[in-house]
């Protein structure tokens, strides 16, 4: 099956992302909520979601919202609370590269890590339409951006619901279903055991937000190094 | 609180460094020529990535996320189902935070 970007890609990865909409509602009802609190109007913290789509810098942003705009920490923090982003979009990169660079750079528009997850399981199992990655973003999208409206409208319910439910766990789950899928016996096992050391070291040692990109590199090295002593 | 306008325009900062953070990945394996060595780097990454959003998380959040993770995986090493899997482990994991 050849690489492309189509519509029939699109839906099929909405469809199959469907069952993280209520998780990602209620995650932005929270930022909608936490948005009010520190005095941001509703509509400001739906534009944000609408544009930015990526709520840990959002959270993170919320901490520095005053008047002036502290610019440089404002941007730098986005740049690092995502920067993980950088590992998931090299990570699709061997597929992607038959696509138009067009093509390759708008399939990325909406990546985050739940449908970049989501998108490297369906590759697994012979998915070859980027617009995979694009459909599944959307429900994403649609879902962060309503419950940030919602929120920011009621601005009253609390992360509660979230936690009752376990919803608030439901990202972790999921990546760890992946990650059993994902396993080949004997060969993941180090590299994965490197980069679990590594992203925990990072949690305690390095600014926060830096684990995730600390955990991929050491264990994407570690992996390589070791094919290499074989 | 910032301005509309200016609002509006840290927005649309953060959005464009955001933007560059996704696309840059990409736009970095252009200038890496590509090998085997590089493939199997890449491969060996996203599983890496995961154990770094899972572990690190699941530590900080405590039992109720690593019975959530537990179940999980021994549903689907068992089922190879990951929509059953993703709803028992959260499940499990809710009835846990109740008791």
């Amino acid at each position: 099956m050849t690489v492309r970007l189509s519509m029939q890609g699109v839906t099929r990865g909405a469809r199959e992302m469907a069952f993280v909409t209520a998780s990602v509602f209620l995650f932005g009802v929270t930022f909608g909520v936490a948005a009010r609190g520190v005095g941001m109007e509703g509509w400001t913290a739906l534009a944000m979601s609408m544009a930015v789509f990526a709520g840990g810098s959002q959270f993170a942003a919320l901490d520095l919202w005053q008047a002036p705009i502290p610019w440089g920490p404002l941007l730098v923090a986005t740049f690092a609370v995502n920067a993980r982003h950088l590992l998931l979009g090299a990570s699709l990169y061997p597929w992607f590269s038959g696509l138009p660079p067009w093509q390759r750079y708008a399939a990325v528009t909406l990546l985050s890590d739940a449908n970049w997850a989501q998108t490297v399981q369906a590759h697994a199992k012979g998915e070859r339409d980027a617009g995979y990655l694009i459909g599944s973003g959307l429900v994403m999208w649609a879902a962060w951006a309503a419950g940030t409206g919602a929120g920011a409208m009621l601005a009253t319910l609390s992360a509660a619901a979230l936690k009752a439910f376990g919803l608030d766990l439901i990202f972790v789950t999921f990546f760890a279903c992946i990650l059993v899928e994902m396993r080949r016996d004997g060969r993941d096992d180090l590299p994965w055991l490197v980069a679990a050391v590594a992203a925990v070291a990072a949690l305690w040692w390095l600014p926060p937000h830096w684990h995730v990109l600390a955990g991929g590199v050491a264990g994407g090295v570690a992996g390589v190094l070791r094919d290499a002593g074989r | 609180m910032p301005d509309a306008e200016i609002a509006l325009l840290a927005i649309a900062g953060m959005a464009a460094v955001t933007y560059a953070t996704r696309a840059g990945g990409l736009w970095l394996m252009v200038h890496v020529p590509m090998s085997r060595r590089v493939e199997a780097f890449l491969r060996y990454l996203s599983g890496s990535v995961l154990v770094a959003l899972v572990v690190p998380a699941a530590l900080q959040e405590g039992a109720a996320a690593w019975i959530a993770v537990a179940v999980a995986a021994l549903v689907m090493l068992a089922a190879k189902r990951t929509l059953l899997a993703l709803v028992l482990g959260v499940a499990v994991a809710a009835a846990y935070r109740a008791l």
